[in-house]
């Protein structure tokens, strides 16, 4: 019997080594947007909940009622620690304010994925956007293709939230995209803070004050939203826009939009918690910009383009 | 077999070894022909499962399609009644339709040039241009009786609604307002959720779906199409085009699939069903876990009971050895009897046999050699006598002639007395006191026959002449000294005897004689008791010798010492035994 003892224990052993592995609580995944309605929003918030049945995630999703209110959006950020959430995905409204809180969130080991738009000078877990600086070089080029030569371009740009990586990102690129060409100028470059009757406001004025004006970019689909009623008395304006709202897409049949720049904010949304999945599992997530394309009238029902501008319609 | 010192193993080791090893191989080998046929029925039922999933989306999709032909018929004999129907009552009968059926967004006639014919919806339509060069109409024009399935598209009839939807288009007869019977191209839009919901309530495993593909191999519709738009999620199309139809295994972005194909009826499509084998044969995963368990289990208790078991048939062999031991250490006390299995109790039953059988012939010999030594003894008495006798009986002739009556009479009565202890009833042990008398009356026939040629003592130690002794050992010594001392001496000899103990437990028969005495290499070869000796001399001497040696062991036996021209002195040195009996009518 006293040999037959470790040969015993050594199966015992053996047997509790063949036990499954406990397997991986789901991990609670927070997802927190600039603000609760839109359709980017809705379209990024799709793709995280495609990712969820990928990935077993549970995911809850928070945002303030509008765009520009950061201090929402950090009571949003405090209320995903205090539930003890095992990441975050977050588009910060606020490059700077939103930065103590997600240093906060790091302290405390939950991962910060961000989504769309970054922090100044903090690096987060990991970051998923666009390459708006693309984006904002292309809208240019685009532009210059809708009038000739010699004529002058006089742009109007309004982004949405001024303190944003996202939005600064787009009127930098844009505007220095626009200063390439000779008879190109920036009337004005300004914001509407996500908010339709602004959007119409400045456009309206900058109109009235300026005729020369004969381009505009809304660099957001409420701003075009505002930018559409204050251009239909200026037949000779072109407007160039960000989004896929069925607005914007009839805006766009009706010539009123001449090109629609459509981020594919599903495919931000879903790979972005596969980034959260991923960090939490140690793996490093992989580094790819999310899909874009300059949508016009003519392109807008081609297989690829109507996919993409439809999503949200589906 | 042997172990790593060279040693056997045990039979326990070797028995349980065995018998582990060939429970073990037993058990690895029933499991793994369980595990491959449990396998198999496994892959072959999720095989069928799958299939027959895939078989009934089918089977839905045809019944669906089926029933928008027949809406299709329908409203194709509609479209000719316009003799007899007004174009609003055709209408109203086709929306009748369209509002009994959420699936259908809308169904319309166009003649060949774009223009609507027949509408069941109420907003403005795109320009004919744009209406013409869409892809479901291109493809049915000219081609009356074909109809058409597009893939899922948006909805390009309005500008004011973006709908998902799949199209069915036909050319048709028309007949016009006017009676005349024209081309016309029916449109029936389904909403594309009515038909995704009914491809995707369907599971295959837990993450396996259905696709279809058009006769190009061309994606119609994908439930993961965002993802696949998106670059999220590839899908593998090569695989499909090279089967075309059927049932087949393929690995693709490192996981086996399950891949079926069949024809869509009604529409030119083919449904593709893909099942991930690791979900699949999780059932299988469980069920390994589970068995590896079990036979790890079964293992450990194999080992237990092949080693009890062991034991229990070897013990009575270890038994039986044991038993063995104590027999070759000479230990033939108690037969072995040991209890075991039909073999063993054989083994240890013939053992027994063999052991008695041992121990008789043991006691035989004892006897036999006992038998052989009084042989022996009795054969050296009788050595003596004739000799004697023949020497006494002339003396007792010479004295007669003489007249010498009381020299007869003397030696006669020594004579008789020295025979009467020589046959002792037949003993072989009388007292010493019996064996100097014996000597006493032999002196006196030789006193007598050579003539008070010597004269003799005998002394005795207090004690001693009822000790035990053989019979006619110390006659032959005095024998001795008197033919080869005291005979060749011209003064007168003496021959002293006497009797003492020496410590521890012997006692001395002590012969001196002062005859010639001997030379040293006379005596050296006297000493050998075992040579042989010329002329006799000596025999009487080792007769004596061996006879004590031979009843009392080599420890007892003769001393001689002699010196030329000094005399003999020789020692008889025997056990002190307790006395026995004297003779009847002996006296010392």
């Amino acid at each position: 019997m006293r040999r037959t003892t470790p040969i015993l224990l050594a199966l015992l052993l053996l047997l509790t080594g063949c036990t499954p592995k406990q397997v991986v609580d789901n991990p609670r995944i927070a997802v927190i947007t600039m603000m609760q309605g839109g359709e980017f929003w809705g379209a990024l918030k799709n793709g995280a909940r495609s990712a969820r049945s990928a990935t077993s995630a549970v995911l809850e999703f928070f945002g303030p009622i509008n765009e520009s209110d950061y201090e929402g959006q950090i009571a949003c950020v405090q209320s995903a620690i205090d539930q003890g959430f095992d990441a975050i995905i977050l588009s910060p409204s606020h490059y700077t304010r939103l930065k103590d809180v997600v240093t906060k969130a790091q302290a405390k080991g939950i991962k910060v994925v961000l989504a769309d738009t970054a922090l100044m000078g903090q690096a987060a877990d990991f970051l998923i956007t666009a390459d708006y600086r693309e984006i904002g070089a292309a809208m240019a080029t685009y532009a210059f293709t809708l009038f000739g030569e010699d004529e002058a371009i006089n742009a109007l740009i309004i982004g949405s939230l001024p303190n944003t990586t996202t939005m600064t990102n787009l009127v930098e690129s844009l505007s220095a995209a626009l200063k390439t060409r000779p008879k190109s100028r920036i009337v004005s470059s300004t914001f509407s803070l996500t908010d339709e009757a602004i959007a119409y406001d400045i456009t309206s004025t900058a109109l009235d004050g300026d005729p020369t004006i004969n381009v505009v970019f809304a660099l957001e689909e409420y701003t075009a939203g505002g930018v559409a009623p204050a251009i239909e008395d200026h037949p000779g304006v072109r407007f160039i826009a960000l989004g896929n709202t069925r607005y914007e897409i009839q805006l766009l049949e009706e010539s009123t939009i001449d090109a629609l720049v459509v981020v594919n904010a599903f495919n931000l949304g879903y790979r972005s918690v596969l980034a959260a999945v991923d960090l939490l599992e140690g793996k490093k997530p992989a580094q790819q910009p999310v899909d874009w394309a300059l949508v016009t009238k003519e392109s807008m029902f081609s297989e690829e383009h109507q996919r993409l501008l439809f999503q949200s319609i589906q | 077999m042997r172990g790593r010192a060279g040693r056997p193993y045990s039979i326990k080791t070797i028995l349980s070894v065995v018998i582990a090893s060939v429970s073990i191989l037993f058990t690895v080998l029933v499991s793994t022909i369980l595990y491959t046929q449990f396998s198999a029925t496994i892959r072959s039922n999720a095989t069928l499962s799958t299939r027959e999933i895939v078989r009934q989306i089918n089977a839905n999709l045809n019944y669906y399609t089926s029933d928008i032909l027949s809406i299709a018929t329908y409203a194709r004999d509609l479209a000719k009644q316009t003799d007899t129907l007004s174009r609003s009552q055709i209408e109203e009968r086709l929306n009748t339709i369209v509002a009994s059926r959420p699936d259908i967004v809308c169904l319309l006639l166009f003649d060949v040039d774009g223009t609507l014919l027949l509408s069941t919806m109420d907003v403005p339509m795109r320009p004919t241009d744009e209406i013409i060069s869409q892809q479901w109409f291109e493809r049915a024009l000219g081609k009356e009786g074909n109809f058409y399935f597009t893939g899922p598209h948006v909805q390009q009839l309005s500008k004011s609604s973006y709908p998902w939807v799949i199209t069915y288009s036909q050319q048709i007869t028309y007949r016009s307002e006017t009676g005349e019977l024209d081309r016309a191209l029916l449109l029936i839009d389904m909403n594309f959720w009515a038909v995704s919901e009914l491809i995707q309530t369907a599971r295959l495993g837990k993450s396996g779906y259905v696709y279809f593909i058009d006769n190009d191999g061309k994606i119609v519709y994908h439930p993961y199409q965002q993802l696949i738009n998106s670059n999220l999620f590839n899908e593998d199309l090569e695989s499909v085009q090279e089967h075309i139809f059927g049932t087949f295994h393929t690995t693709f972005e490192g996981r086996e699939r399950l891949v079926i194909v069949d024809t869509v009826n009604n529409a030119r499509w083919r449904i593709v069903g893909v099942a991930y084998i690791d979900e699949l044969m999780a059932g299988l995963q469980k069920y390994t876990l589970i068995m590896m368990v079990v036979i790890l289990i079964l293992i450990a208790i194999t080992i237990v009971v092949s080693r009890s078991l062991a034991a229990y048939i070897s013990r009575p062999i270890r038994e039986l050895e044991r038993l063995m031991n104590s027999v070759e250490k000479g230990d033939f006390s108690s037969p072995p009897t040991v209890a075991g299995s039909q073999e063993v109790a054989a083994l240890s039953e013939t053992f027994a046999v063999m052991v008695r059988r041992i121990r008789a012939l043991m006691d035989d010999i004892v006897t036999s050699q006992e038998a052989k030594r009084k042989f022996e003894l009795d054969a050296l008495q009788a050595k003596i006598n004739p000799h004697f006798l023949y020497n006494t009986l002339d003396s007792v002739v010479w004295m007669a002639e003489q007249g010498d009556n009381e020299g007869v009479i003397r030696m006669v009565t020594s004579l008789a007395k020295l025979f009467r202890i020589s046959i002792s009833k037949g003993r072989d042990i009388i007292t010493i006191a019996e064996e100097l008398e014996h000597v006493r009356n032999y002196l006196i026939i030789q006193q007598m026959r050579y003539q008070n040629k010597f004269e003799f003592t005998i002394e005795t130690e207090e004690g001693t002449e009822n000790l035990a002794t053989i019979k006619l050992i110390v006659q032959p010594i005095v024998e001795n000294a008197i033919y080869h001392g005291i005979k060749y001496l011209q003064e007168m000899g003496t021959i002293a005897i006497r009797v003492y103990r020496r410590k521890p437990g012997a006692v001395v028969i002590e012969v001196r004689d002062n005859g010639v005495g001997m030379s040293e290499e006379t005596l050296t070869k006297l000493l050998d008791f075992g040579s042989e000796h010329p002329k006799r001399m000596g025999f009487g001497v080792r007769n004596v010798h061996q006879r004590i040696q031979l009843y009392w062991g080599s420890d007892y036996g003769l001393e001689i010492s002699s010196e030329r021209d000094v005399g003999t002195l020789v020692r008889l040195i025997i056990p002190e035994q307790p006395s026995t009996a004297p003779l009847k009518g002996v006296t010392v």
